[in-house]
Parts: structure tokens; sequence; C-alpha cells
């Protein structure tokens, strides 16, 4: 049976009357990955500042751990947030040291870890450098370092991949499925819905303060009507032909005519071409398009909710 | 707890281990060293001045010049006795140091005999195309000086000299040759010259006497006002130390927020834990600053007393009025209430900015504040009962400064209580405003536009994402 480590329950935040957060529900379950997926603005951050105490509901509850999140349940947190950084004129064992301490590890066993990680992420000949002679790349992952040090249980990770460059984006996937692997509960929000796609048990769409979907990635595209995508030589008119099997349209890409079909729920790729087939139709193409989580996004709040902040990686 | 003392911890150290800090230490006593030091430095580094004197009328008006300015001398030495005697109290001590101090010799003048008394054979030697033979070898003639009364009672004084700056000797001989046309006028017209000696050694007996006290015990002692002069000095110094401690947590906190690091951190503490846990690591650094200053200067007070041997410097006084429970226990009350006042309060500045031109404005008028108290404790040296001085007194923000002055006046209950609930109460108010600034700065749900927007149409705050 699966135990619940965070539970928003209809938690509302309002600035100054503009609502922030609106009446959004969901939980973390241990061991998933979740993804907290949204366009920039729609309440992600205030989210998880409230998950984490940093900020009060006006309504609704958070159970972090079962309980209100204290401090003590903070100790059993990772959190990075989307606004980072570290102290520029400490070396870097010390930062590390420093953020372990502050989540109860002591100090002889806060540095034997931070070597460690060190280690492991490739920046062990810098431990006694000042952070400020690190490049861009080189402090994020002693942020991310400082984070994980007092192995939490359960990692809160506000946009980690923003900033990072393509390698530094993989090498953070890595890092994330890692600490899955090791058991560890991994929650993170992202306006980047391939990261998502690609990491996560499950995922919490919001949008304009307000929930938009939960559930797992399969679950999100299966919200997606299914498309297929059809060129032909012979005369037919494919709307007659697939009629109660979907909408049908035409449309001119290039020096070519195609045939889009958004699918009836129930009907399959195999049922068009069997429907083709049966009529004589010749075709040149037959593409089935396999839905994105982008898609699903923009398919549950609509394109002006999605965009334009919505992006692909 | 332990984030309040790991960040406060962090905060020391950090500041510890920046040149700043070392600069601050020693600077501050060197500078005053220095303060103390250059007048005698400069006094002591000039070089000795050798001139010729010529008196034209036999040596009549030389033996009354040397006469009158040994008479100044002594006169100067009184005034000073008197001056010391007002500050220190009346140590016999003291003024046997005193006087064997101010009767030496001043060797920065050295009459030579230049073996003439001609101006055009002396004219080499005032212009350093020659130089005369002295004591510590060959040296430039610094002025030639003659004197002479072409008629009877019009003296007259001829200095040579191609230094333009240096007007001290002129100045004495001049002065000395007034007073002995003064005295001889009035010798002349017939008044006794031991009346007139003995008119300059009239003064009046002054006695000051407390009028809470009876008859016996009502004369003031000289120690009873050292503790005044304590009070404004821990004033000043309190005043220091709080300003230059607050600039440091302004500046420490933009970095921090232009840093980012304020969202790292409240991942692990809350605001109130951070916003502690800071003013306690500066206070550390000041309390450090305090008692090292502290220690120094009880050593160079050892050192001086050590020093001048026979001067028996009340420090016994100075050191008792300075610890006096009824001073030194308000004084750390006050410094404690003023540094958490200022500084959460420059803390919650220093949340909201990103740059410290950003703070510039919000600074501005924390900074006239904190000025005034500094003015008013000037005033309240001269005029510690004025009205004015009393009133801002009341000013939860100056009160800290201002009643350190006013302590030592045996002032009213009322006063004390009433300026101290004040200030406690004011102080809750501001660290609780302060801190829920921090909070909204901290997030940047706030920056300095919307405190400048408090003071125009009400303020409007910024949602996070």
């Amino acid at each position: 049976m699966s135990e619940t480590i965070l539970a928003l329950d209809g938690v509302s935040k309002t600035f100054s009357g503009k609502p922030a957060v609106r009446d959004v529900s969901f939980t973390v379950e241990r061991g998933q990955i979740t993804g907290f997926l949204g366009p920039n603005g729609a309440g992600k951050t205030t989210s998880l500042r409230m998950a984490l105490g940093i900020l009060t509901p006006d309504r609704g509850h958070v159970a972090l751990f079962g309980g209100p999140p204290r401090p003590g349940a903070l100790d059993r947190v990772g959190f990075l947030p989307e606004e980072r950084g570290i102290y520029r004129k400490m070396k870097v064992i010390e930062v590390i040291v420093f953020f372990a301490r502050l989540k109860g590890v002591r100090p002889a066993e806060a540095r034997k870890r931070g070597l460690a990680m060190l280690e492991e992420f490739g920046l062990a000949e810098v431990a006694e450098s000042k952070v400020k002679t690190l490049s861009k790349g080189m402090a994020q992952k002693v942020q991310i370092i400082s984070t994980l040090v007092h192995e939490p249980e359960f990692i809160i990770l506000d946009e980690p991949f923003s900033g990072l460059d393509p390698v530094n984006q993989y090498a953070l996937e890595q890092v994330v499925r890692k600490q899955a692997e090791a058991g560890r509960t991994v929650l993170f929000s992202t306006h980047v819905m391939e990261h998502a796609e690609r990491l996560c048990d499950k995922i919490v769409l919001i949008a304009k303060g307000r929930k938009a979907f939960d559930g797992t990635v399969a679950e999100a595209l299966g919200e997606v009507p299914r498309r297929v995508t059809l060129e032909i030589v012979s005369d037919h008119d494919l709307a007659d032909v697939l009629a109660g099997k979907g909408a049908v349209h035409r449309e001119r890409q290039g020096e070519h005519d195609v045939w889009i079909v958004d699918l009836t729920p129930g009907v399959d790729a195999q049922d068009i071409l069997k429907a083709c087939v049966d009529a004589n139709v010749k075709l040149t193409r037959f593409e089935p398009v396999r839905a994105h989580l982008h898609d699903a996004f923009v398919h549950l709040v609509g394109k002006d909710a999605a965009a334009p902040e919505a992006e692909t990686a | 707890m332990r984030n309040i003392y790991l960040i406060a911890r962090r905060e020391f150290l950090s500041y510890v281990a920046t040149w700043g800090f070392w600069l601050s230490l020693l600077s501050v006593p060197f500078f005053m060293a220095l303060g103390f030091g250059m007048p005698i430095l400069i006094e002591n580094s000039q070089p000795t001045r050798y001139y010729v004197l010529v008196d034209e009328t036999g040596g009549r008006l030389e033996q009354a010049v040397y006469e009158q300015i040994d008479r100044s001398r002594e006169d100067e030495a009184e005034r000073v006795r008197e001056a010391a005697s007002e500050m220190l109290g009346n140590n016999p001590q003291v003024e046997a140091a005193l006087d064997n101090s101010l009767q030496l010799e001043d060797d920065s003048y050295v009459r030579v005999d230049a073996g003439t008394t001609d101006l055009d054979e002396l004219r080499p030697y005032l212009t350093g195309a020659a130089e005369l033979e002295t004591d510590e070898g060959p040296q430039p003639l610094f002025a030639a000086i003659y004197l002479s009364e072409p008629v009877p009672g019009r003296i007259e004084m001829a200095y040579w000299s191609t230094n333009l700056t240096d007007s001290r000797l002129r100045g004495d001989i001049r002065t000395a040759l007034r007073d002995y046309m003064q005295l001889r006028y009035l010798v002349d017209n017939g008044v006794d010259p031991a009346l007139i000696e003995a008119a300059d050694d009239i003064a009046p007996v002054v006695r000051e006497l407390n009028p809470e006290r009876s008859a016996d015990a009502a004369e003031v002692t000289q120690g009873e006002r050292l503790p005044i002069f304590v009070g404004v000095g821990t004033a000043f110094g309190l005043w220091i130390v709080i300003f230059s401690v607050v600039n440091m947590l302004l500046t420490a906190m933009i970095e921090e927020k232009g840093n980012k690091v304020l969202e790292m951190m409240l991942a692990s503490a809350r605001h109130h834990e951070i916003l502690v846990g800071k003013l306690l690591g500066v206070a550390a650094v000041s309390a450090t600053l305090l008692l090292f200053w502290g220690a120094l200067a009880s050593i160079g007070g050892l050192a001086v007393q050590q020093v001048m041997a026979a001067a028996d410097i009340p420090a016994a006084d100075i050191m008792a009025a300075l610890f006096d429970p009824a001073l030194i226990f308000p004084a750390i009350g006050y410094f404690i209430v003023g540094y958490l006042m200022y500084g959460a309060v420059f803390l919650a500045i220093g949340s909201l900015c990103e740059t410290i031109q950003d703070a510039q404005t919000l600074m501005s008028p924390m900074m006239l504040i904190m000025m005034m108290p500094l003015f008013l404790v000037m005033m309240a040296i001269d005029a510690p009962d004025s009205p004015i001085v009393a009133v801002a007194s009341w000013v939860p923000l100056w009160t800290p400064f201002i009643m350190l002055v006013r302590l030592p006046q045996d002032i009213g209950m009322v006063d004390i209580v009433g300026t101290t609930l004040a200030m406690v109460a004011t102080a809750v108010v501001v660290i609780w405003g302060a801190g829920v600034l921090f909070r909204m700065g901290a997030l940047n749900q706030a920056n300095q536009d919307t405190v400048k927007s408090w003071f125009q149409f009400g303020g409007k705050k910024k949602a996070a994402g």
C-alpha cells in the first residue's frame, strides 16, 4: 500500500486580491517521481512554497509526512528552489557542510558525504575552492549536492532544468532517476514537458492557479484525441469513407494534399486502415501520430492557458 | 535553535574571515592613536630654529622679553592645571606631573651668537647661502630680530626671516614686548610694581555646591562630573558601534539577496530563524570588536600610566564611572534594544533590495533618523537639562543614545521607566514589522518600490509564480 508523502487539500493563495493558487489538491506518493507542470506564472512555485510551509495557504490544508510542514519534517526534505544561489565567498565543501548541518547532519558526517558527492559529480578537485571561482554549471552542481547531501526522503525541485545546458539537463535527469531508484520520492516542477514525459510516474498539470489534470503520463496522453495522417492517389472522399470513425479534414502540406483524421474514442488506427483497404483507397502515406505531453497539456488547459508560456525543450 | 546557531555562526565566521573586519578591528585604535599622536609627532618633528636677537637698547628689552616669556609660560601652565583639575579633580600628583611637564625649557627655538649683529653679514645665513655652526652641526639661521627704542616709549621690533608661516617666535616676542610696555606704562604713571603683581594673582574662590545635600556634604566633587562625560562617551561609542554594525548587516543582506541564497536558506530554516541568526551573528562580530577595543584601551591606559609614573590619573574613578551599574547595565540594555531595532530595519531594507543602489532611497530617511541623536548628544554635552534633549529622549529610536547622557543627571523614574517602556514596545513593533518585510523581500513579493508605494497610494504585493 502506497504512503502519501505530501498532500495538498484544496489550498488557495491570494496576493493583493489576485489569486495565485485556487483550490488545488493533489498527493505525492512514496517512491514516485511526480511532475508538477504548468506555464510560467501558473502557481507552481507558490504551491511548492505552501507545501514546505514557507507560505501559509489562505484556505485548505497541507500535510507533509502526514502532518503540518514543521521544521522536523523539513529535515527530511531536500528543496532546490527556482531562485537559487550559494555563498560565493565560501569554500565549496563548507557550503555543502553548512546546508547539511542545517538539516541536522553532524559536521564530520556532512563533510564525509559532501566529499563523496563531489567525487561522484566530478568536482572533487574544487572541494576547497571558493564558490566564486566555479563555472555556472559547476556551481549548479554544488547547489544540487547541497540539496541532496542530507539524503532526504523527499526531494522537491522547482524548475531544476532551467538555466542548464542540454548536457547538464541530461545529467540532472540521471540524478533524478538515481534518487528515485534509491527509493526517494521526487516532486519537480517544470514548464518543459519533455523532461516530465521522460521521467515522471505521475503528473499534475496546473494552469492559471487551478489544477487541470492529475494522473499518469499515459492517462494524460490518453486525453489527447489520436490522429492519423493520410495521403492518397485515388479520387476517394475520405470524409465519406471514414464516416463515423472520426473528424476528417483535408489540408495542404507543401505540395501535397493530406487528410487528417482525429479518431473518435474507441476507434484506433487499424480501423482506419481497414476501412481504406475495404474501399480500395490507394494510400501513399499512412501515419498514426503519437501524442506528446505538450499536446495533452494544450488539450487539457486550452491554447490560451498553455500559450505563450508553455514551451518545449 | 540549531538553525539560529548555525546561521549566526556562519555570519560571524564570514565577517571574521574578511580583510574588512581586520581593517575595522585595527583601524580604529590606529587612527585614534594617530589622532592623539599626530600633534605630538608634528611638534617633535619640527626642526630646532636658531635665531639671533639683537637688543639695540643695551640689554634692557632683551631682559624684559625673556622675563615676560617665562611669565607667560607660567600663566599658560596655570590654565592647563586648572583645566586638568576641572576634568580630573584636585590631585597633588597630577599637579606635580603637570608642573614637571609644563616647566620644561622650550628648545624649539634656540638663540645663538652668530659672531656678528650686522644684518648684511647675517643675510647669507638667513637665506640659506651659509650655515651656522651649532651643537647639531651646520644649521640655517631661522630669524634675526632687532629690538630698538628710537623714541622713549616707542619700542620697535624688526623681524627678519624667510619663513613666512612659522610665526610663533615672532608672536611670543611681540606679546612679551607688549606686556612689558603696558607694565612700564603703569609704573611710569605711579603704579607700584608689587601692586600690579599682586593684582595678577587675585582670583575668586569658587565652590560648587549641590542643593540636594546638606551643607557639610554639599560640595560637588570633581569625580561627580565624570559620569556625565562617561555617559556622553558611551552614547557616542554606542552610536558608532550600532551604525557600523547595521551597515554590515545591510551590505551582507543585499549580497545574499543578489546571490539568491535566501531561497536556499528558506528550504532549511524559517524566516525568523534567518533574521535572528543574522542579527546574533553580527552582534557577535560587534561584541568581538568592542572586547578587542576595550582590551586595547585598558592596555593603553595602563601603559600611559606606567609611562607617566608621576601622573596618577584617576583611572580608578574613570573605570568606576564607566562600570557603574547605574550606567553599564542600561548601556548594555540600550545597545541590545538599539541594535535589534536598527539591525532588524536594515536587514529588512536589505531583503528588499538587489543592489546597494536600490537601498539608497530607503536608507536616506533611516540615515537622517540615525544622525539626529548624534547632534542631540553633542547638544547635551553643554545643556544636558535642555527640554529638547528631554523630549528627544522619548523618541524610541533615539532613546538608547540620549538616555545614556541623561541617566547620570538624576532624572526622575517616570522618564526612565516611560522611555524604556516606549522603546521596548517600539522595538517589538519594529522587529515584527521588519520580520514581515524581510519575509516579503526574501520571497520577492516586495521590493523597494513596494515600500515607496506605501507612502504614496498604498502597497501592492507581487504574487509569486
